[in-house]
């Protein structure tokens, strides 16, 4: 049997819910989308890890 | 005397990663993964050490300055029961509740009707793993978390806050625990990060190990989905653990693959072609793994031969570690292979005897990282860990 390629899915792992789909609740945004994504997916990643985390180690 | 220590602990770090490269250090690198063991040396039950991991932080620390051992886990004893009654996860038995508050903490799997996942589930796993795992297996396997849906509770609330915040805590305290065991013992914490197959996660936390043999004849292509939507989560959180230096292993802890819990072919078509891609997608990343192979998985060593030269260190349980090692020493370091009974039960006689010979016919060429077979918890014999660790640095040098 051959090796089984790794997907990429959606949402991408390190997220639960992606920027993209958290942007459509905001208004226009007049500053720096970059920094809000990030800082989205700084604090996505805390709740992926508590969940994945709970599976994996305890 | 810091500079004496943090000479020792750099001694020690090149003693340890030298043999996970499979190479010769100046000695036999001792790296025991002790737990509950940790508590009977530093006059705890497992109790204390498992519901308040304080304790636990302090009896490994204890060890590691008592003994003279190259590595050890930080905790080893890794379930904080205080995490876990946060969240109210029910598949524990918790020392001082269900069982004995002398007696390790157990995992309890549930009846094959009772599985936490359900044969009808596989297309929500396959289809958004993580959020599965939130709306659907969390408040399965928590007394406090409510079905998505339901109306929303006080206890389903502070489950999610107390369990985020104890998590934050609990994982936070690793990084001084490290630098202590470093500064205060001059020790190496052994391993970074986690990983898991994901087969055998399937068998262990969500469909059950029962539930998943009968859905390997019954549902075979679900199983196999599921485990292909697994594998880019599972190498997510293998390589957001790993160690930034790339000197410690990521540690891989073994289950269900092995003889005879699934025959030879189940394990070439479900669980080696979906493990072997992320085991290489790691090394590319620059980091080994140490595979902690419970039970007995000799007949899958010419698979893991397959994986590039040294991306793996092979910890060894039931297998006969002199057979391991003829057979992928050549290409992998090897650690354990002492059996715990020795340990427990043996006179020091024995044990002496055993790692000499462990020395002579496993180690003589370097490689080799000396452990018991299986985590140590309170059946081993204080006596006999000395005479382990006094027997392999005196027969261990190169």
């Amino acid at each position: 049997m051959e090796s089984i390629p790794i997907k990429t899915p959606r949402p991408k792992p390190g997220v639960c819910i992606e920027w993209d789909e958290k942007r459509k609740d905001l208004p226009d945004i007049r500053g720096d989308e970059d920094l809000f994504r990030r800082i989205w997916e700084d604090n996505e990643a805390l709740a992926y890890l508590y969940i994945w985390q709970v599976l994996l180690s305890f | 005397m810091a500079q004496d220590m943090e000479q020792l602990y750099q001694q020690r770090l090149k003693r340890y990663v030298t043999a996970m490269r499979n190479e010769k250090p100046d000695r036999v690198p001792i790296r025991p993964f002790v737990a509950e063991f940790t508590a009977k040396y530093a006059g705890y039950t497992c109790q204390e050490v498992t519901h308040d991991y304080r304790l636990a932080f302090e009896a490994a620390v204890r060890c590691a300055e008592d003994f003279d051992w190259d590595a050890v886990v930080a905790n080893m004893v890794y379930v904080w029961t205080g995490l876990t009654q946060a969240i109210g996860l029910k598949y524990y038995a918790t020392p001082g509740l269900e069982i004995d508050v002398n007696t390790g903490f157990q995992y309890r799997e549930p009846p094959e009707d009772e599985a936490f996942m359900q044969p009808e589930d596989y297309e929500a796993l396959i289809e958004d793993p993580t959020g599965f795992l939130f709306n659907v297996w969390l408040p399965r396997v928590s007394t406090e978390v409510v079905e998505t849906g339901s109306p929303c509770t006080y206890r389903n609330n502070l489950s999610f806050l107390k369990g985020g915040m104890a998590m934050l805590s609990y994982f936070g305290a690793f990084g001084p625990q490290t630098q202590r065991l470093r500064t205060e013992c001059g020790t190496v914490s052994a391993i970074a990060g986690i990983f898991k197959a994901p087969f055998d996660i399937l068998a262990d936390k969500l469909r059950g190990y029962l539930g998943l043999t009968m859905d390997l004849f019954e549902r075979p292509d679900k199983v196999m989905a599921a485990c292909e939507a697994l594998m880019p989560h599972l190498l997510h959180v293998a390589l957001s653990g790993a160690d930034p230096e790339k000197n410690v292993p990521i540690g891989f802890w073994m289950h269900r693959g092995c003889v005879p819990f699934i025959n030879r072919q189940q394990w070439a078509r479900f669980y080696w072609p979906t493990l072997k891609p992320i085991i290489e997608e790691i090394w590319r990343h620059g980091h080994q793994v140490l595979f902690y192979a419970e039970g007995k998985w000799l007949p899958h060593l010419d698979a893991f031969l397959e994986l590039p030269e040294g991306s793996i260190v092979f910890h060894v349980d039931q297998d006969d570690v002199f057979e391991v090692h003829r057979k992928i020493g050549h290409k992998f370091a090897i650690s354990g292979g002492i059996p715990n009974f020795l340990l427990a039960y043996e006179t020091p006689d024995k044990v002496r005897a055993f790692c000499k010979r462990l020395i002579d016919e496993v180690a003589r060429d370097g490689g080799y990282i000396a452990d018991a077979s299986a985590i140590m918890q309170n059946e081993i014999s204080i006596e006999n860990m000395r005479v382990m660790t006094e027997s392999i640095r005196d027969y261990g040098v190169y």
